[in-house]
């Protein structure tokens, strides 16, 4: 079928990057995004803005409000679909409290686990809360933390939680699984198509026809940037594994049990409840306890994670986890008590040479420690990808358009419609969402739908508007031209960055001036990467003028691509 | 010294280095100094330079983090410092002058 390995791998890297990379577009920017999710959370919740905290005391804080939580309404709508009966009206015999904080994080997060009475398969309900640790009050629930609550989803599961297999609510994560395979794929490819890896390495010539500088920056964005490619796309794949290879909960699960219970017996940790009931013991006393072993072993440190499973039972344990900020494995060192007394029942031995593996290549990719320039390397990882993918639409446009004009056909057009869509409609669909958050009012008539909820409608409709304005206007590549809606889908995102800063400035007082003044960086850091995203699409705007002007000049047959893909991508 | 700036000198070495890389291959060399290639001496001393850059880098990354953090910041400072050097050769090629101004393009004016 094919001449020689090269041509194999380079129709493979075509079709299957032409038809992935949509997708790893959206994982690859959102991705970038959610490196800084907590701050982008709080940019978008303003009574969140004020700094971040340890772990609060349990006994004064965390235990009141660990006691007054009930299952999310989500979560009982899915325990629904399990379950023939009714569902308990109140939920008591909890059989898990996490709460779990970050170094980064102002608002602490808990979580509160019941078993599903009679599920068909079993399965666990959850209820959620956001609290703001110095007092204990909890965040109105309607509050969408648009970083790692939508953005961070959409890099994962592109928020598409439509159940296709038993493990239910996992179409996005399957799709997001394939872009990750196919990812993985084109690198290879890739590597093998590219003739001249070293030769070029450095090699990139914006002033040749658009065809060659947009293939010498889709080769640079891909091959400097190649181990963040590789290692994020394997690493993705490897975090959800366990959901594509689900052999626990299948045709493994009998031996998964029997492994948790013989785990039970060799760790002292209760697998089961005692089903006698026993009071708690001061956790706080627990929580120095850990810190005086932690700091014994010379790796004093904070609480990343606190866990008290079987609650209230004879058998319940509290597990403490130290924060893993100063190490790429996200928490570690863990030191188990018994509930009831206080007593060490264990402290996690040392890693294995495995486990250390596995929780690094875990780690690197969710990202607990804390290191601001490691943070940025992978934003700027991140936009590479995206650029590399981008670029590569638009070579496989430029490579085709005027052979498509003479055809008259159309699938350039489509291509490059889809690549306008994916491209500057993913950033309008972006701002759009973050000018909704500044722009709907903090309390809404009850006749409209939750806050959050019209937050994310935003988001979409702005998204399917860029869609559709991009196919209106794609009549030029049938010319050989270039889409005028790449050069106004710039204008736009220009525009609304701009209106995004000037609205938070409007509806909360926080000014560049102020908040850099403050220190404040998350607000700060936000506001200045939507200025220097208006920057870049006034620039890519401008650049576009000059080449749609150019073409006309020259005729048709000179049809040139928009070199201002690269700089929008890059915002 | 203080971690900030040990990474500061990571990510500065990580562009020198990968600027005398680039100086050692002959259209980037052309690009700084005009003339065709550097002599033989020169291309290997840029070489043993920018390799000798680079892990100096990594030694750097190691002083300022623990081992696990140090291998990632490395390698994305070799990415980031590939990429400005990148585009410098790209908009400025001049500018790459200063880290190596024996080139021969003043005999060639002359």
């Amino acid at each position: 079928m094919f001449q020689s390995f090269r041509h194999a791998a380079s129709w493979v890297h075509t079709w299957f990057g032409l038809v992935l990379g949509y997708v790893l577009m959206a994982c690859f920017f959102f991705g970038a995004l959610s490196v800084f999710d907590r701050e982008i959370d709080r940019w978008a919740i303003p009574a969140s803005r004020f700094a971040p905290q340890p772990m609060p005391s349990f006994d004064q804080v965390l235990r009141p409000v660990f006691e007054s939580m009930q299952p999310n309404q989500a979560s009982l709508d899915q325990a629904r679909t399990l379950v023939d009966g009714p569902l308990p009206m109140h939920w008591d015999t909890p059989k898990a409290w996490t709460a779990s904080a970050t170094h980064r994080d102002p608002v602490l997060n808990l979580e509160a686990r019941w078993e599903t009475p009679n599920a068909r398969v079993p399965d666990d309900v959850v209820g959620l809360r956001t609290i703001n640790p110095r007092s204990g009050k909890a965040l109105a629930d309607d509050q969408l933390k648009v970083g790692s609550q939508f953005f961070y989803p959409l890099h994962h599961n592109l928020t598409l939680e439509y159940s296709i297999t038993a493990n239910g609510r996992d179409l996005g994560k399957w799709i997001v699984g394939c872009a990750g395979l196919v990812m993985l794929v084109a690198l290879i490819s890739g590597v093998a198509m590219h003739r001249k890896v070293f030769r070029e390495f450095f090699t990139f010539r914006p002033g040749k026809n658009t065809q060659r500088s947009v293939l010498d920056l889709h080769n640079l964005t891909g091959v400097l940037a190649l181990p963040f490619h590789f290692f994020f796309a394997f690493t993705g794949l490897l975090i959800v594994a366990g959901s594509y290879f689900p052999v626990t909960d299948t045709q493994l699960e009998p031996l998964h049990e029997l492994h948790e219970k013989m785990e039970a017996q060799e760790t002292g940790l209760p697998h089961e409840r005692a089903g006698v009931a026993a009071a708690l013991a001061s956790v706080d006393a627990m929580v120095s306890e850990a810190q005086r072993r932690w700091a014994a072993k010379g790796m004093a440190g904070e609480v990343g994670a606190l866990r008290l499973t079987h609650v209230g039972d004879a058998n319940g344990y509290v597990s403490i986890f130290r924060a893993g900020t100063d190490r790429i494995a996200s928490v570690s060192e863990g030191i188990h008590f018994q509930a009831s007394t206080g007593q060490v029942l264990r402290e996690d031995p040392p890693q294995t040479t495995v486990g250390g593996i596995a929780d690094f290549l875990v780690g690197l990719h969710l990202q607990h420690f804390r290191h601001w320039l490691l943070r940025g390397f992978y934003v700027l990882g991140g936009l590479m990808g995206a650029a590399c993918i981008a670029t590569g639409f638009i070579f496989f446009v430029e490579k085709r358009k005027k052979q498509h004009a003479r055809a008259g056909a159309q699938g350039c057009r489509v291509v490059d419609a889809l690549a306008v869509t994916t491209v500057t409609g993913m950033l309008v669909a972006t701002l759009s969402i973050l000018l909704a958050n500044r722009l709907l009012p903090e309390a809404l008539p009850a006749s409209w739908l939750p806050r959050d909820r019209l937050e994310i409608c935003s988001f979409w409709t702005g998204w399917a508007l860029a869609m559709l304005h991009a196919f209106l206007r794609s009549g030029a590549v049938t010319l050989g031209k270039i889409n005028p809606a790449w050069r106004e889908q710039c204008w736009a995102v220009a525009v609304m960055a701009i209106a995004a800063v000037l609205l938070n400035w409007i509806t909360t007082g926080d000014h560049l001036l102020r908040t850099i003044g403050a220190g404040y960086w998350p607000v700060a850091g936000m506001d200045l990467s939507l200025l220097v995203a208006a920057g870049l699409a006034m620039v890519a705007a401008r650049k576009l003028r000059q080449r749609e002007r150019g073409q006309k000049a020259t005729g048709a047959d000179r049809a040139r691509a928009p070199a201002g893909a690269r700089e929008a991508v890059n915002v | 010294m203080s971690d900030e700036l040990l990474l500061a000198g990571a990510v500065l070495f990580s562009i020198t280095g990968f600027a005398w890389l680039a100086l050692a291959m002959d259209p980037h060399w052309k690009q700084v100094h005009g003339s065709s290639q550097p002599t033989p001496r020169a291309r290997i001393l840029l070489r043993v330079a920018g390799s000798s850059a680079l892990l100096l880098s990594l030694i750097l990354c190691n002083r300022a983090d623990h081992a696990t953090i140090a291998s990632l910041v490395w390698v994305m400072a070799l990415t980031a410092g590939a990429l400005l050097v990148a585009c410098m050769l790209a908009w400025q090629p001049r500018w790459l002058w200063v880290l190596w101004p024996w080139g021969d393009r003043d005999k060639r004016s002359r």
